[in-house]
């Protein structure tokens, strides 16, 4: 159920009883993201776009970066993880290009989608537990940000805020 | 001067206090008011107002910033231990560090919600009644004391509570979980049903299955419209504030119900310290509040006081009100003030897989869970721990997505995930603790509060019968799920703490006679006739039943008697 719907049957549910209160009329739009600019250098911030871009990408149905989902990455970052785990996070993105440099002798930004993909998945199985770290977190942040996603809930896994009844035992829709 | 006292006096005088704005100060409130009592209700917390001050009920999973964690900042103003349990969700409903210290003497969890509406903001809404063998059972058992009311005492009771609140159930007609008065039942899902059915034949119909009494509107009957409630919309966000008044709450319901009688006064930011006991009278005069923005000391006076600021806290009031008479505490000649605490015992949990009904799922979200009744020790002693357990069961299907892997690949098992290929179905145990003298609160010689309140110590730990009982639980659930054909059954002791379970009870028991219990029949105190407990301390032994219904239905009994003994001129 979208916002404009749930306000509506909450009005009808509620009968003019009570008047709707102000967090229901106002500051419904899209969360306004503040970051800090200086939490992420532009460089920085350029490959963690690339990478969540790599992670899930847009294509006949929308990616993660079209999504926000690189936003939403740095306002985690910035205010959710204590400092050794987002220093890590920093340390992996500088990683990233290296690796890149290294592998294809080209940034991140400029080596293809497989190559990106082959770079990322090296992460996930090295040996080094730092990197693994780094991949492995922000792989779930850009999962979490992607699946909760207005688009990704509403579009694609059936959100619906208030089902307003439950059967126990229907048939599966073939 | 002299004056100006008086009509101090004079302004702070009301008919009757209610001590906390919780489940059961609520029902005080709204029964006193309705009687036609000028009551004020002291809370320590701030006002939460129904729907307006529900700012997470409405919003979405993309609405929260952080997806529902919480940031470090944000976090560090909470008790370390709880921080895990801390979301974006149910924030502004959770209690900051340091307001109210205690002293864990021995390891207890106190979870508390310290706002108008108290716990019945954040309460699972569970809602099953007594029966005589819950009652009997301190008697039967010898243990504790005997009870001095019975199930016919309080029946009438359940109902009344029942009906204003809202309880949605079916009746089962079984001796040991008495039918009440019940809105539409919410139906338990195939695998459950399946569940019920394995019991009663492979058990002689001695072990049931039904779903849980819970206090939603399932359908709203004139009274719950009246108080602006409407239906249950299954959203499960309840632990949010529901807009709705989709379940019952302090905020939703009895509050706004006594507001409107334009007797209620709710004083938020009101700690009461102690009562006020008037040794020419022989009676409480009043009690002494410390504001929590000023942290000045302000009196209020009344006819009678009603004390529900949870069990501890009712223990923590009474033992703090301390005069030339009762050193030890209001009412407490007989030393037993603050002993006899017991709990529910939630340790042992069990999983199961179910791999039957594949093509079968469930529509919609489901507020309660399926309940098993206590079927162990009903009627006579059959094993090697006393009393028994009931449970909580629930089956699910859920669904499942791959995060294996990058890319276009990933996306797609993201985007469609695939239905499990077997139900997911747990249980939980809820045993009754039986009380013993050990188990206590107790004011910390030194240490205060930041309000000059002495510090609780919790003393209480589980008996070995509390061990036997996880066991039992363990291995009949393990029976019972193998005969029902689940696979993959997992049963664990998960040895949490007394106090997890958020039923503490005991302290002020109710008993027959003033040198073995602090309460009479009536919840009032022996010694102090114009003060009742009916939250949760006021209980002599715990039943095996989430308590709050009889707390609810304790209170409204006690404030009816009260206000009848007003009207004799006997308070
Ligand atoms: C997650 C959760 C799930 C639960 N599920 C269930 C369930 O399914 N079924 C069930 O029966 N119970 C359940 N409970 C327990 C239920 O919430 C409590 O039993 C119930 O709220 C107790 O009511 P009360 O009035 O005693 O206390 P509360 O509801 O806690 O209210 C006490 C009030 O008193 C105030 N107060 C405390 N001290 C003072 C003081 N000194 N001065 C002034 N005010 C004071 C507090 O701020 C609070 O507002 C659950 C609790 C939780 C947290
Ligand atoms: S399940 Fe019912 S009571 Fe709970 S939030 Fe939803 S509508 Fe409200």
């Amino acid at each position: 159920m979208n916002r404009r719907l749930a306000i509506r049957d909450l009005t009808l549910a509620l009968g003019g009883l009570v008047s709707i209160p102000s967090w229901a009329s106002n500051g419904w739009n899209a969360n306004s993201l503040s970051i800090s600019s200086s939490f992420f250098k532009t460089a920085e911030q350029n490959i963690l776009e690339v990478i969540v871009e790599t992670i899930i990408p847009e294509s006949s149905t929308k990616g993660a970066k079209s999504l926000g989902v690189p936003a939403f990455l740095q306002k985690m970052l910035q205010d959710c993880y204590e400092a050794p785990v987002s220093e890590n996070i920093k340390n992996g993105l500088s990683a990233t290009d290296a690796t890149a440099q290294k592998q294809f002798g080209k940034p991140f930004e400029g080596c293809n989608t497989q190559q990106k993909q082959q770079i990322l998945l090296g992460f996930e199985k090295s040996e080094d537990t730092r990197l693994k770290e780094f991949y492995s977190l922000i792989k779930n942040l850009t999962i979490l940000g992607y699946t909760t996603s207005e688009y990704v809930q509403t579009e694609f896994l059936h959100y619906n805020m208030a089902p307003g009844h439950y059967y126990g035992c229907v048939s599966v829709k073939k | 001067m002299a004056n100006l006292a008086i009509d101090i006096k004079k302004q702070n005088t009301y008919d009757a206090i209610v001590i906390g704005s919780g489940i059961s100060g609520g029902w005080a409130a709204k029964e006193l008011c309705e009687k036609g009592l000028k009551t004020i209700v002291l809370e320590r917390g701030r006002d939460i107002k129904h729907i307006a001050d529900y700012p997470t009920a409405m919003k979405n999973p993309w609405d929260f910033e952080h997806r529902g964690q919480v940031p470090l900042d944000v976090r560090s103003q909470y008790p370390k231990g709880r921080a895990a349990f801390l979301r974006e969700e149910t924030l502004p409903f959770a209690l900051k560090d340091g307001i109210q210290p205690f002293v864990e003497e021995k390891p207890f969890t106190w979870t508390r919600g310290y706002h108008v509406g108290g716990k019945s903001l954040m309460w699972a809404r569970q809602t099953q009644r007594w029966s005589d063998l819950d009652f009997e059972g301190p008697k039967r058992d010898v243990f504790a004391v005997d009870w001095p009311i019975r199930y016919a005492d309080i029946a009438p009771w359940y109902s009344h509570v029942e009906k204003f609140a809202g309880i949605s159930g079916n009746k089962d007609g079984l001796q040991e979980l008495p039918d009440g008065e019940f809105l539409t039942p919410i139906e338990l899902n195939c695998v459950e049903q399946h569940l019920k059915k394995v019991l009663i034949k492979e058990y002689d119909s001695k072990r049931h299955v039904i779903q849980g009494r819970c206090a939603h509107v399932t359908d709203p009957q004139p009274i719950h419209l009246k108080q602006g409630r409407a239906t249950c919309q299954h959203r499960n966000l309840c632990n949010r504030g529901c807009p709705y008044g989709g379940y019952f709450s302090s905020n939703a319901s009895t509050l706004p119900w006594a507001a409107k009688t334009g007797n209620m006064t709710l004083r938020p930011f009101s700690t009461v310290h102690s009562i006020i006991f008037d040794e020419k009278l022989n009676k409480a005069s009043g009690v002494r509040v410390v504001d929590t923005n000023t942290k000045e000391m302000i009196e209020y006076y009344a006819k009678i006081i009603f004390v529900n600021g949870s069990a501890l806290n009712s223990n923590l009031i009474l033992l703090n009100s301390i005069s030339a008479r009762f050193p030890n505490g209001l009412g407490n000649d007989s030393g037993l003030l603050g002993k006899f605490i017991a709990w529910h015992n939630y340790r042992g949990k069990i999983s199961a897989e179910y791999e039957g009904f594949l093509d079968k799922i469930t529509d919609g979200k489901n507020p309660s869970n399926g309940y098993v009744p206590r079927f162990r020790n009903l009627h006579s002693q059959e094993t090697d721990f006393l009393r028994g357990y009931a449970a909580g069961v629930g089956a699910g299907r859920g669904s499942y997505s791959s995060r294996e892997g990058i890319g276009e690949d990933l996306k797609n098992s993201l985007l469609f995930p695939k239905l499990n290929n077997h139900w997911h179905v747990s249980s939980w145990m809820m045993g009754e603790c039986v009380p013993i003298e050990k188990n206590h609160v107790r004011l910390h010689e030194t240490l205060k509060d930041p309000f000059g309140i002495p510090q609780l110590v919790t003393s209480a730990e589980w008996t070995d019968n509390d061990v036997k009982m996880v066991k039992d639980y363990m291995e009949q659930f393990t029976e019972m799920f193998t005969k029902a054909g689940f696979r993959n059954i997992k049963a664990v002791d998960g040895k949490s703490n007394p106090g997890s379970d958020i039923h503490e009870m005991g302290g002020v028991r109710m008993g027959h006679d003033p040198k073995t219990s602090l309460l009479n029949q009536w919840n009032a105190l022996h010694l102090c006739k114009n003060v009742f407990v009916t939250d949760g301390a006021c209980m002599t032994s715990t039943g095996t039943q989430n308590p709050s219904l009889t707390y609810m239905a304790l209170t409204a009994r006690a404030a009816n008697y009260a206000v009848g003994e007003m009207k004799k001129k006997n308070l």
